[in-house]
């Protein structure tokens, strides 16, 4: 199996649905709606480093930093620098003006939100939030004195997932079969199952897949980004969104009310999300789900995953990396073989 | 006819300073009252800001009505802002229509910068707070309104029937 090229090579599928995104990059529409001094400092980038951004880092009393790809730079009045000296110190005010702006002004109404720790904003890019953490009753109630911000981009890579594709299509019965994708954070595994999501959806004539109705549990608003309940990233026609909903929960939500004929879930983890995947796979629903780890024996040495190979839940195991450059795909198996396919 | 004139300009000037005191407490209530549907919004309901002044801008008092639907269109206007920005704004365009005073002014103003920076309860207590301080200022406002109205009404009439009699 071979690498895929990083995402900035990959060529973007005409056909998918362009009109969710009004024109601009994603960046420029977040410069959009942050308070004009932090927006005016970012707006001396050059094209090259927007074109990279995948997070901005708002820290009070701190320089200003991008990351991109490979490595996180300082920001001033001339651009980026190395030199954490010359950058732009983030005031108590940028700060306060942020999160008031990112929030429409109105703090009061995220109280849910801020008792996980982030916000997604229109756009769905996520914004993380750190502070003075207030704790009643061993539950974290919410954030107070909010001090630093983490903006993660929301990229979309329309034709991120048409390299494993084929492989996850039965040749024959013109299936998805049920996959789970294993990476290390940061190598584009939402990135992937997302793009996933919009082509199963829409469907692949190429493949012979009719489009077909998606259910996805979106725990923490990374696969679609939804902001009010309605996706704000491109995850096709017939796709069904439980934004912000505990997964194993939302799993079996979507198998009683929506009738998918695929289940989707981000980074399952728990037991109880092992659980409730054998009851979708029983119902003869197709899943699609990811999870965190580096290669096989990684599986083998957790007895939740290990239990769930034993049983060959699974059919297809794909495995990224960020080897040349992110979503490197490193082996795609059979899932009942464990050999590549 | 220049004797009617002068009447006139008197009593009309008369009626004026007497629609000051009357106007002052009648727009210190509906001020209030949008206060505290506000409160009710943002409180009980968790309305976004905006959702909730476009309520505010669509119903109620058409002076108080047109303030809230200023703040809406400074928010609007330009992304990047914020609601106490707007709120600031706004109020500098609306407040010489109004007769409020300095002092009910601030307390708007006082207002307008913890908009929206805070959890439910804080709101709360700062609405609470700028609805007292303008009740107070209102019952004030209609016990002077009681005194001076209706002598305001009748001295314009009077002082100009006096200039009349004295240039006769």
């Amino acid at each position: 199996m071979g690498t895929l090229k990083p995402f900035s090579d990959i060529q973007v599928d005409k056909t998918a649905n362009q009109s969710l995104k009004p024109g601009g990059s994603p960046l420029e529409m977040v410069l959009d709606l942050l308070p004009s001094n932090l927006s005016q400092v970012l707006s001396h980038l050059t094209p090259e480093i927007l074109a990279q951004v995948e997070e901005i880092r708002i820290r009070q009393g701190r320089p200003l930093m991008v990351r991109c790809h490979q490595r996180e730079h300082f920001v001033n009045f001339n651009g980026v620098s190395q030199d954490s000296d010359r950058a732009y110190l983030v005031t108590r005010e940028d700060v306060n003006r942020t999160v008031q702006v990112l929030t429409g002004s109105s703090l009061y109404a995220v109280e849910e939100e801020l008792r996980h720790g982030y916000l997604t904003i229109p756009g769905g890019h996520r914004v993380g939030l750190a502070g003075r953490v207030v704790v009643k009753d061993g539950q974290v109630e919410t954030i107070r004195n909010i001090a630093g911000l983490n903006l993660r981009l929301a990229r979309e890579f329309p034709g991120a997932g048409s390299a494993i594709l084929p492989y996850l299509v039965d040749r024959h019965t013109k299936e998805l079969r049920h996959t789970l994708i294993v990476s290390p954070p940061r190598c584009g595994k939402t990135t992937i199952l997302r793009d996933l999501v919009r082509q199963v959806s829409s469907g692949v004539p190429e493949l012979g897949l009719m489009g077909r109705t998606v259910g996805v549990v979106d725990e923490r608003s990374e696969i679609a980004g939804s902001y009010k309940g309605v996706p704000q990233l491109d995850v096709g026609l017939r796709t069904d969104v439980l934004d912000a909903c505990p997964k194993a929960q939302g799993m079996m939500m979507l198998v009683r009310a929506m009738g998918p004929e695929v289940i989707v879930a981000d980074e399952i983890g728990r037991p109880e999300d092992f659980q409730a995947l054998e009851e979708v796979i029983n119902a003869g629903i197709k899943v699609l789900t990811s999870l965190h780890g580096r290669d096989l024996s990684d599986l083998e040495k957790r007895p939740s995953t290990r239990a769930l190979l034993e049983r060959g839940v699974f059919e297809r195991l794909v495995f990224l990396s960020r080897r040349s450059g992110v979503a490197t795909v490193e082996q795609i198996l059979d899932g009942r073989t464990l050999k590549p396919v | 006819m220049g004797a009617a004139l002068v009447i006139g300009a008197c009593t009309l000037t008369g009626r004026a300073v007497a629609k000051a005191f009357a106007e002052r407490p009648r727009q210190l209530r509906a001020l209030r009252s949008s206060l505290q549907e506000l409160e009710t919004e943002i409180v009980y309901g968790a309305v976004p800001m905006q959702e909730a002044l476009e309520h505010l801008a669509a119903r109620g008092d058409p002076l108080v009505r047109k303030f809230y639907s200023l703040v809406l269109t400074a928010l609007e206007n330009m992304r990047g802002r914020t609601a106490a920005e707007a709120w600031s704004e706004a109020l500098e365009k609306w407040q010489g229509s109004t007769y409020l005073t300095q002092d009910d002014l601030v307390t708007l103003r006082v207002l307008g910068n913890s908009l929206g920076v805070s959890d439910r309860l804080d709101q709360q207590k700062h609405l609470r707070l700028a609805g007292e301080k303008l009740a107070l200022g209102e019952a004030g406002a209609w016990e002077v309104a009681a005194k001076t109205v209706k002598p305001w009404n009748y001295l314009g009439l009077l002082g100009g029937l006096v200039i009349v009699l004295i240039f006769i």
